[in-house]
């Protein structure tokens, strides 16, 4: 019996060796490769330099949606991204459709840094679904010297601007500014405001140079070149328009900034489950960050990156010397698809007057 | 070895695929989403009920059905522009270029070589408040501020598109010409036709079929345009193809973009064949 043992301790040993390779070659590895649905412009590396430098061989592309309603289409169309980004509105869509699955935060080696509030947004039914990254204000932005201080949201009305206002293209938009200025309950808007709303925008209509659909791309040269004086913006716009020493205003309106958050989800489908969970760490990391915040001028998750600003403009744009900010601050809300769907084609009909 | 009738099958066979898999597949597939109740985008495997409450929803709503007038009133305003300013260039390249004609011609396609998007974007900046146009009026002392109307604005879509649309309009008018018999114009100076007359009662009619066919190539799909009056228009200049694309992209709601795709589908056919039958351009030409 002893002679046999270490026989038997080698024979048990190639049996265990040899289940191991079994499991490893029945469990398929994940692709080392990532699809994202993005927007223009959120493919540049500095956008995910840290996954880039820690996954160097990894092959990462990119699909692009040029709206929130066009990325949840796409989703819902089967597409194979394994990574989507959209904004604070849309969550439950993904959920309630099976879209997206569920975060395991225990292996994000920077979610620590991400405020609470923040996590939250990202929450359905108790469950992290989303990671939020980006996130900034909606105001309006306007030409000092063309335009006296805004203290409303209805400066987008005002006639005096005829010719030189910019709305986002955008029917949710449109009904938060009407909600705002008319006091109303964003989420509970009924078929008599949504009516009012309607005429609203269309006797707006002739006001706007043009319905803007890209910050960078529309919105922004026509602000710097002094087409438009008062625009629905972003705060990216105001501090990029800051920076080249253009003579401009981000309003505090009385009814309050609108803030919005972009957040990632992780397809229900995707088998790259755990290299889509490192990319999304990655783009929570300081560098990455850093960059969003410095390059593009957008907010982002990691608390200790928004601590460190010391660039005053910078610290204008965010609102970082008022504490008060946040408090008077319009959170995007959820809203069915019923709302959606009724304030998208109420826009279209604006448009088309 | 194929026979006449296989090398014919061998030639169309590739291009019939694909046109069948790219354009008569889609076109399917738009109708059928068209009959489709409710909003939203649609799932490959989801069930649908036929419905037409999609086109009841886009005829019962004045704005739509407007803007498709106004939109199919702007197509024919710039095809006939386009016709209008490619004819001449073509009569040039025709009877007066002589040997470089083909120089010109090479020239006049240069454009293409360079983005639609950046040539859009061009005029955009020539419209602007300092772009070309208003720099010229102020420098000739014409105007004292810059033209506001130049730019978001219906005339930006038509300038645009007209400028877009003239040098692949010339192109079927030139080789109408091309196809004139000398013969016809010799035999008309020998009974004692002057150039005016020889134009109006020769090249003219010959050339009519080459003029319909830039007509039509410029009307057709100048009516769903969306990409210039999106750059140029702004909120004046926005056509149906505008309308569409949103209920595609923003509102993510294919069964309505589908019908309103579907309906100017109808009635820009419908057009043509009304105005091919007034043109007769075959009869002309005979």
């Amino acid at each position: 019996m002893r002679a046999r043992a270490p026989a038997a301790r080698t024979f048990t040993t190639l049996i265990a060796a040899g289940a191991l390779m079994l499991a490893a070659c029945s469990t398929p590895a994940e692709p080392n490769e990532l699809l994202v649905l993005e927007w223009s412009g959120y493919e540049a590396e500095d956008f995910w330099t840290d996954f880039k430098a820690s996954n160097p061989e990894t092959e990462v592309t990119f699909e692009f949606g040029d709206t929130d309603a066009n990325i949840l289409a796409l989703m819902q169309g089967g597409s194979q991204a394994d990574i989507f980004h959209f904004y604070t509105g849309w969550q439950q869509f993904y959920v309630d459709e099976g879209l997206v699955q569920e975060i395991d935060t225990s292996q994000l080696t920077n979610w620590d840094k991400v405020p609470d509030s923040y996590k939250e947004l990202g929450q359905i039914d108790g469950k992290q679904y989303f990671v939020p990254w980006d996130w900034g204000f909606t105001s309006i932005l306007y030409n000092t010297e063309q335009v006296d201080k805004v203290t409303s949201w209805d400066a987008l009305f005002n006639e005096e601007y005829a010719g030189h206002v910019s709305m986002w293209n955008d029917g949710p938009g449109a009904v938060a500014v009407s909600a705002y200025i008319n006091g109303w309950d964003e989420t509970a808007i009924t078929d008599e405001q949504l009516a009012q709303i309607e005429e609203d925008w269309i006797a707006q209509k002739p006001l706007n140079a043009f319905y803007w659909t890209g910050e960078y791309v529309d919105l922004c040269p026509a602000v710097q070149d002094g087409t438009v004086w008062v625009a629905y913006a972003w705060q990216g716009c105001y501090a990029t328009a800051l920076a080249a020493g253009d003579p401009v205003a981000y309003a505090n309106p009385e009814e309050g900034r609108n803030s919005w958050v972009g957040l990632y989800g992780i397809s229900a489908d995707t088998e790259s489950y755990q290299l889509a969970l490192e990319f999304l760490d990655m783009k929570l990391a300081e560098l990455t960050c850093g960059n969003a915040v410095t390059l593009f001028y957008y907010g982002c998750a990691n608390g200790d990156v928004m601590a460190a600003i010391e660039d005053p403009i910078l610290i204008e744009a965010f609102g970082i010397n008022d504490p008060a900010i946040l408090e008077s601050t319009n959170f995007t809300p959820l809203v069915t698809e019923e709302q959606r769907g009724a304030w998208t084609a109420m826009w279209e009909r604006v448009q088309a007057h | 070895m194929l026979g006449r009738r296989g090398v014919l099958k061998f030639l169309a066979g590739p291009p019939f695929a694909w046109l069948t898999l790219f354009f008569v597949l889609p076109l399917v597939l738009i109708a059928a989403f068209s009959l489709r109740a409710g909003s939203g985008a649609i799932g490959p495997a989801e069930s649908w009920a036929p419905s037409l409450e999609q086109y009841s929803e886009v005829l019962g709503t004045p704005a739509f059905v407007r803007l498709l007038g106004m939109s199919v009133l702007m197509a024919l305003g710039i095809a006939g522009l386009a016709t209008l300013f490619a004819y001449p260039i073509a009569y040039f390249l025709t009877f007066r270029a002589g040997d470089r004609a083909p120089l010109y011609l090479t020239l006049l396609l240069v454009p293409f070589a360079v983005s639609y998007l950046l040539r859009v974007m061009a005029w955009k900046l020539m419209l602007g408040p300092e772009g070309g146009i208003n720099s010229l009026l102020g420098t000739l002392g014409m105007t004292d501020e810059p033209i506001g109307l130049l730019l978001y604005s219906r005339p930006a879509v038509i300038i645009t598109l007209v400028y877009v649309w003239i040098p692949f309009a010339t192109l079927p008018i030139y080789a109408a010409m091309q196809r004139i018999d000398r013969d016809h114009l010799e035999a008309a100076a020998d009974l004692g036709a002057g150039p005016w007359s020889r134009f109006w009662r020769v090249t003219l009619p010959l050339s009519v079929p080459g003029a319909a066919a830039t007509f039509f190539m410029v009307f057709i799909p100048t009516v769903g345009e969306y990409v210039t009056p999106a750059l140029v228009g702004g909120t004046d200049g926005i056509m149906y193809g505008n309308i569409i694309q949103g209920f595609f992209t923003r509102s993510a709601n294919w069964p309505m973009g589908s019908a309103m795709a579907m309906i100017m589908l109808v009635m820009t056919l419908t057009l043509v064949v009304i105005g091919l039958r007034i043109v007769r351009p075959q009869r002309l030409a005979t």
